[in-house]
């Protein structure tokens, strides 16, 4: 019954007459009787008289001896009116309805579930077919015979005029009981006149909307607009003459009681052939009609109402008298308001159902049938075709802790990949949260670098440094290490510009290059990721199937895993004094390179990690975070887009170094400081961020194996050897290790590496150290007077970390 | 699929659309369909004085063809996810094409 | 929504099946409860053209399409497509600060023409911006065609000289408005 013609019901739905599932256009002539109705008034609406069909007359009556005894009819019984008592009547034989009632919807299931359509054969329905009769008889006058209902309903389908207002109590409203409308309508058959048996000429029939107000009863002030619904049908069936007089007073609280009864059920109750009947067993679905969300937004029921404008709900004239001038008014005005809308809803109301559920579920599914398709696969319970044509969806609800559709989905593997990702905020998700996690990493870090300190403390070295002359007065300097009488920026060393200027300038090919082997390590790493999903349970003793299954799934895991490894280029020979940037290196110069790192952690062994770090390490100052991040005279900070490389590494990349830097022996954070003298320009690296941070990773971690006393001695005398290399190598440049001015802010990381360095220092290094930092501590002490009381606490807490590092305080600075 | 995909979990959130005609729309994004259709709640019509026509406008429904750009607020995308989600994509058309 | 093709998940089922029972309110509702932790997985039919239009039918809209024209009326119908059936259709034609309105009947609109539809509040409708004034018919027109033809050679030749530089017209040639 689509408007375009369609069968829409399926095949199994079709086995309930023609008249039922016919629509408009398999009329012999459809157009034909759209004409004769233009041709009569003159307008696009087509009356539901002028489009009958008459296809009733074909009607098989045969069966309808015991219409009588339904109806409590018989050929010589006057004609019923509005008073018609059907409670009462079907009361008497309301067992047997509901049997049939119960055993027909055993037998056709699926027809219980549809929306009702009109079948006068059906015994189970005797009650919605004697509904019609007496509302046909009030109403259309011309059609005396019963038998013309069913096809009445079926007209009346095609255009939507009743069918859908059954449908129209909203469920959570209470619906009055069908006794309790018909003693209503009897009260109002009372004192309303009877209904003239004449037809209005067609009113609705001017675009521009003629429709008069004098057509609509007047409305006593506080009295809740007549339901549009009525209205419509008193106008389309000419029930409603020009002259009705207003309802009487008790009316009103027919309608206006909320949450006693939707507007409009009596008057459904007289012009609905198709109302179902209320005393009937719960039919669910069988209710037709607009949906009631749209119900909603255009009439907001009664019950709403009141609420909305904070008023009393005014069911009586009197009511409104009791009410403060003020709140007449508003309420006055409020309803003015609803009636003017209302009324225009009544306006736009009398085509509405042209458009029958049945056409929106068919065209709904005729979508979600394409979109079936558009996945390949048309069993739509598999959670694989869902997530593989879904995916950005499916995990995504499933991160932001959503409800799942289908619980049996194994996204938990997946929620979890990216939750690790996005736990940690990596990318996306706003500057703000990526700092904040930026902050954790500089915490865990704090933490190891207190850790030592608080080690190194337990057994001071240097017990004689104790403030002689406190830190101000301290201005000698040494022979190692003069003081510094000019500060001038060093130009850049030859193999610190070198690199820049050689790596920036990137042929086209080799960043096409260097993107497609990242693509290939994130496509070995997501089928890792899938393997993980697929892992099957570990296998029983004895099971040799299951073993076998094991092994099968580990060697793909272990190939996949090779595949990764190839992919990350980590194993690609370094070439000394290259031009091009090692392939891992590069592959980490681009922010989905970075990302990819914790993730790859995650499916390698301890030693593809530690070749990894061994790499970075290796290559610590052509990294771009090192080799874009130097300070740059004249500018306080790198750039922006160099910043946020340089966080995105930090939350990224550091984590799972350190992560494995924490547990690895010593005798590789003594290889790891070894490759750092060697083969990197010291200098360079601890200008920045990221090469303090892997410093200070180093030297705290041995301080930490030291104190624990893992370190066997020779093991140290190596450590100590390199670090005094480190030492030398650095303490000409300890002051240009600070990020700009005193004011820029972020040093926390110098001082913790300051302090990393302290506690590993010589006393004699200590001192050497104090006299090279002590301008930057001064600063420090005295700038953080003017600041706030936390952020000052803060900064002081920043230095005091290195300041106990080598067995002093800030407070002893007065 | 993925844009479709995509587009789903802005449900709910406020948008910014730009039609092809300079129109700028902000608006709830209630729904979007296969053909990226959009329907917005709410709606805002910018730079208002110049389309008289959408003063009493509530609700939208754009039709796909028709949009130019969509603003979208930062925070509700997942890059690392969209990243993945577009491999995959770009993994499955292959596999389709074979 | 009942008897879907879709249904043979019984989780799933099972949910269609909660859903109808609330199917009172809402069959295909994008406007149902919300869960609030997340947003909750919603069900597939609610990402079609149906749901979208679904609210919409039977309400006064503003039918703006690709040509420029503002139609207002009762959709009545619709399909996968947009293609629409408006119903008592009035057609509002703007011209510099003016406007006038001219009844049309019944509109079929095939769906590629559609550019917008926007649902009229029926509270706020009858505020006309006090930009633009009411004026009969002829004048508005006259004012129109005359707009019309203007914009019509300012665009072709802004568009000859983009072409000229190598830009293809956004719309490949099409103009909207």
């Amino acid at each position: 019954m689509s408007f375009f013609g369609f069968d829409t019901t399926l095949p199994r739905d079709r086995d309930r007459g023609p008249e039922a599932t016919r629509g408009f256009f398999e009329n012999p002539d459809p157009f034909a009787q759209v004409a004769q109705a233009t041709a009569l008034e003159d307008d696009d609406a087509i009356d539901f008289e002028d489009t009958y069909d008459g296809l009733g007359d074909q009607l098989d009556d045969d069966q309808d001896e015991f219409n009588d005894d339904t109806f409590g009819g018989g050929p010589n019984i006057k004609p019923v009116g509005k008073d018609f008592d059907f409670f009462g009547r079907t009361a008497q034989v309301a067992d047997a309805i509901g049997e049939e009632q119960v055993r027909y919807s055993l037998q056709h299931p699926q027809a219980a579930r549809e929306p009702l359509q009109p079948n006068v054969q059906t015994p189970a329905q005797p009650a919605t077919i004697s509904t019609a009769a007496t509302s046909k008889r009030t109403g259309y006058e011309k059609y005396e015979d019963p038998g013309y209902i069913p096809d009445l309903q079926a007209k009346s389908s095609v255009w939507g005029i009743s069918q859908k207002k059954p449908t129209e109590p909203a469920a959570s409203r209470k619906m009055m009981s069908l006794e309790e409308v018909e003693a209503q309508m009897r009260q109002h058959g009372q004192s309303a006149p009877n209904v003239p048996a004449q037809r209005l000429p067609q009113p609705l029939a001017d675009p521009s909307y003629p429709i008069h107000p004098q057509h609509l009863p007047t409305l006593p002030d506080g009295f809740p607009p007549i339901p549009p619904e009525f209205l419509q049908a008193q106008l389309e069936n000419g029930a409603l003459p020009p002259q009705m007089p207003p309802p009487p007073p008790g009316v009103p609280e027919l309608y206006g009681g909320p949450g006693q009864l939707p507007p409009g059920v009596p008057l459904h109750h007289l012009q609905n052939a198709n109302f179902p009947p209320q005393n009937m067993p719960p039919t669910g679905s069988r209710h037709v009609g607009p949906q009631p969300a749209q119900r909603q937004q255009q009439v907001p029921p009664p019950a709403t109402r009141g609420a909305q404008s904070g008023m009393p709900v005014i069911t009586t004239p009197q009511q409104l008298m009791h009410l403060t001038e003020e709140q007449r008014n508003a309420y006055l005005i409020e309803d003015a308001k609803r009636a003017k809308r209302n009324h225009k809803i009544f306006l736009l109301s009398r085509g509405n159902g042209l458009m029958t559920p049945q056409d929106k579920n068919f065209i709904t599914r005729i979508q979600l049938q394409q979109l079936v398709a558009a996945a390949g696969n048309v069993a739509d319970s598999d959670p694989e075709a869902v997530l593989a044509e879904d995916f950005y969806y499916q995990v995504y609800s499933q991160i932001r802790g959503a409800p799942r559709q289908h619980p049996h989905q194994p996204l938990g593997h997946f929620a979890q990949t990216y939750l690790l990702q996005t736990g940690n905020r990596l990318g996306g998700h706003g500057s703000r949260r990526a700092f904040h996690s930026a902050d954790n990493h500089m915490q865990r870090m704090q933490q190891q670098v207190q850790r030592a300190v608080e080690a190194a403390k337990a057994k001071p070295k240097n017990k004689q440094l104790i403030i002689e002359g406190s830190l101000g007065k301290i201005s000698f300097s040494n022979a190692k290490a003069p003081k510094p009488m000019l500060n001038i920026k060093r130009p850049d060393s030859a193999d610190g510009a070198k690199p820049k200027k050689l790596q920036s300038d990137l042929s086209l090919s080799d960043r096409k290059s260097i993107l497609t082997n990242l693509e290939s390590v994130y496509n070995a790493l997501m089928s890792m990721e899938d393997m993980e999903r697929t892992m099957p349970p570990p296998p029983e003793e004895g099971d040799a199937e299951a073993i076998q299954e094991h092994m099968e799934w580990r060697q793909k895991v272990h190939s996949l895993n090779q595949q990764l490894w190839r992919a990350l280029k980590v194993m690609e020979p370094i070439v000394p004094s290259s031009t091009t940037p090692h392939p891992f290196i590069a592959l980490l110069s681009y922010p989905k390179g970075k990302k990819a790192i914790p993730r790859i952690f995650r499916h390698i062994d301890q030693e593809q990690r530690v070749t990894i770090l061994t790499m970075i390490v290796v290559h610590l100052d052509s990294l771009d975070v090192v080799r874009l991040a130097q300070p740059v005279p004249g500018e306080a900070q790198p750039s922006l887009a160099v910043r946020e490389a340089i966080d995105l590494f930090s939350l990224a990349i550091m984590p799972s170094l350190l992560g494995y830097v924490n547990e690895a022996p010593f005798n590789i954070i003594i290889g790891l400081l070894g490759l750092v003298i060697a083969q990197t320009h010291v200098q360079t690296v601890a200008r920045t961020k990221v090469g303090l941070g892997i410093l200070t990773m180093l030297l705290s971690r041995a301080e930490i194996v030291k104190e624990a006393g893992q370190a066997s001695e020779r093991d140290w005398q190596q450590w100590v050897e390199k670090f005094n290399v480190l030492f030398d190598t650095l303490e000409p440049a300890l002051n240009d290790i600070f990020p700009g001015s005193i004011n820029s802010g972020d040093d926390m990381y110098v001082w913790q590496f300051l302090a990393a360095v302290g506690i590993g220092a010589s006393p004699e290094q200590q001192q050497r150290l104090v006299i090279a930092v002590k301008d930057r501590v001064m600063e420090t002490v005295t700038y953080s007077k003017t600041l706030p009381a936390d952020m000052a606490s803060q900064r002081l807490g920043n230095v005091n970390l290195f300041m106990r590092a080598i067995g002093l305080d800030v407070e002893l600075l007065g | 699929m993925l844009f479709f995909s995509f587009f789903k979990t802005l449900t709910n959130q406020t948008v910014t659309i730009e039609l092809k005609n300079d129109i700028r729309i902000r608006g709830i994004l209630k729904s979007v369909d296969q053909y990226l259709n959009i329907k917005l709640d709410d709606v805002e019509v910018l730079d208002l004085d110049k389309y008289p026509h959408l003063s009493s406008v509530k609700n939208m429904f754009i039709r796909g063809s028709v949009v130019r750009y969509v603003m979208l607020p930062r925070s509700e995308v997942d890059v690392g996810l969209l990243e993945d989600a577009t491999r995959r994509e770009a993994a499955n058309q292959a596999g389709k094409a074979r | 929504m009942e008897r879907l093709p879709l249904n043979d998940n019984p989780a799933q089922a099972q949910q269609q099946q909660q859903q109808q029972q609330s199917s009172q309110q809402s069959v295909l509702g994008p406007s149902g409860p919300m869960h609030p932790p997340g947003p909750p997985q919603l069900p597939p039919q609610m990402f079609t053209t149906a749901a979208q239009l679904l609210d919409l039918t039977d309400k006064k809209l503003v039918l703006v399409l690709r040509d420029g024209r503002k139609l207002i009326g009762v959709l009545r119908s619709w399909d996968q497509f947009a293609n629409l059936v408006f119903q008592d259709t009035v057609e509002r034609i703007y011209a510099g600060k003016l406007y006038a309105d001219v009844p049309r009947g019944i509109f079929v609109v095939r769906g590629e023409n559609v550019l917008l539809l926007g649902e009229v509040d029926l509270d706020r409708e009858d505020e006309i911006p006090t930009s633009v004034t009411r004026a009969p018919f002829e004048e508005v027109f006259e004012l129109k065609k005359k707009e019309d033809s203007q914009r019509k050679r300012g665009d072709k030749k802004r568009y000859t000289e983009l072409q000229a530089l190598g830009f293809e017209p956004e719309h490949s040639g099409e103009i909207l408005f």
